[in-house]
């Protein structure tokens, strides 16, 4: 897809998030499940056949993503995947998550970590890498079980690795 | 009539000579010079076709005798070349024998140099082969012992990963990165 129409769709889902008066959850939700699609080679393929109707790649994403996220965040993805834009969600997500930071002069800070973190430790982390780094930041936790333990955390440029599957890599190479 | 021609016959008898073996003298004089007038004939006619017939036998045959001559000489000279082509053909097949002789014996002593170099480049490359394969083993080895050491450890790891330690990792990580600045 064209940048023009990825700042486009971005733009729209913004402004529908604004409207909703949901934003920052919103933005939250579709940020998971666009690292969702991102990692899941599976789900990304359903998402974006196009021999598979629309109204059942809809149907998948209300199955998947119903009762765990909002109606709004539910209806915005629904609305990518049915036009065919499935397999530009996560650059679209990214738009709009930087646009949303931007609206409150903030940076996206990912972190992925193997297992969920809890609201205080999240809390906690986004203090601590604001203080590091010198810099309001949007903190998005990515739960991915490939880290294997640890965190790493991206700011910017900016890479902050301390996670398992590094140090075994390290290991691995002095060995 | 009669009586004249029989008085003409009666006076000289045709059939009778004066001589048994002289002729007549008249005869004698133009069959003299009947005789001298053809010997002049042949004499002025026949002479120099004789003379000159004889002059071609005479070269003809002088021709022979030259051609001849000439013929021995170069069967002589033949002979000679003959002769010495032999002695060169032996002379030849001496030089062909010793050449050859030379030949085989520089043959030989390259054969056998070559024998030997090739038998200690062989023997030079089995020593590297055998440096390298033994070389390649320990690294074979090494990267195999290095693969599974690298499994053990993910193994080992991943296995005392549990929750507790997970969060460890967290707070460790918070704590590092807030005392960072």
């Amino acid at each position: 897809m064209s940048d023009a129409r990825i700042e486009a769709y971005s733009r729209a889902l913004f402004e529908v998030a604004q409207a909703e008066g949901n934003l920052a959850v919103v933005e939250d939700e579709l940020f998971r499940m666009a690292r969702a699609v991102e990692s899941s080679e599976q789900l990304r393929g359903i998402l974006t056949d196009a021999t598979i109707p629309a109204e059942r790649r809809q149907q998948v994403v209300e199955q998947l993503m119903g009762g765990k996220a909002s109606n709004t965040s539910v209806q915005l993805v629904s609305l990518i995947v049915g036009s065919g834009r499935g397999r530009d969600l996560p650059a679209i997500v990214d738009r709009l998550v930087q646009r949303a930071s931007s609206e409150q002069q903030r940076e996206v800070a990912e972190v992925r970590s193997a297992v969920a973190l809890s609201d205080d430790q999240t809390k906690r982390l986004a203090e601590a890498l604001s203080k590091s780094t010198g810099r309001k930041l949007n903190l998005k936790v990515v739960v991915d079980p490939s880290v294997l333990g640890g965190l790493v955390a991206t700011v910017g440029d900016e890479v902050i690795d301390d996670t398992v599957r590094t140090r075994l890599e390290q290991i691995k190479t002095r060995i | 009539m009669n009586l004249l021609v029989t008085a003409l016959f009666a006076v000289e008898d045709p059939t009778q000579t004066h001589h048994w073996l002289l002729p007549e003298t008249a005869e004698i004089i133009y069959g003299g010079l009947a005789s001298v007038i053809v010997f002049l004939g042949l004499y002025k006619f026949a002479g120099p076709m004789v003379k000159k017939s004889m002059k071609d036998r005479t070269e003809k045959i002088q021709k022979e005798l030259d051609g001849a001559a000439a013929a021995r000489s170069k069967s002589e000279t033949d002979a000679a070349g003959i002769r010495q082509a032999l002695g060169d053909i032996e002379a030849e097949r001496r030089k062909i024998l010793a050449e050859a002789d030379a030949q085989a014996t520089a043959i030989l002593a390259d054969g056998r140099a070559r024998l030997v170099k090739e038998v200690a480049e062989l023997e030079a490359k089995a020593v590297a082969d055998l440096v390298a394969a033994r070389g390649r083993s320990g690294e074979e080895l090494r990267g195999e012992i290095a693969r599974l050491s690298s499994a053990a450890t993910s193994s080992a790891v991943a296995a005392s990963l549990n929750e507790r330690a997970q969060q460890e990792l967290i707070e460790s990580f918070i704590k590092s990165v807030g005392a960072a600045k």
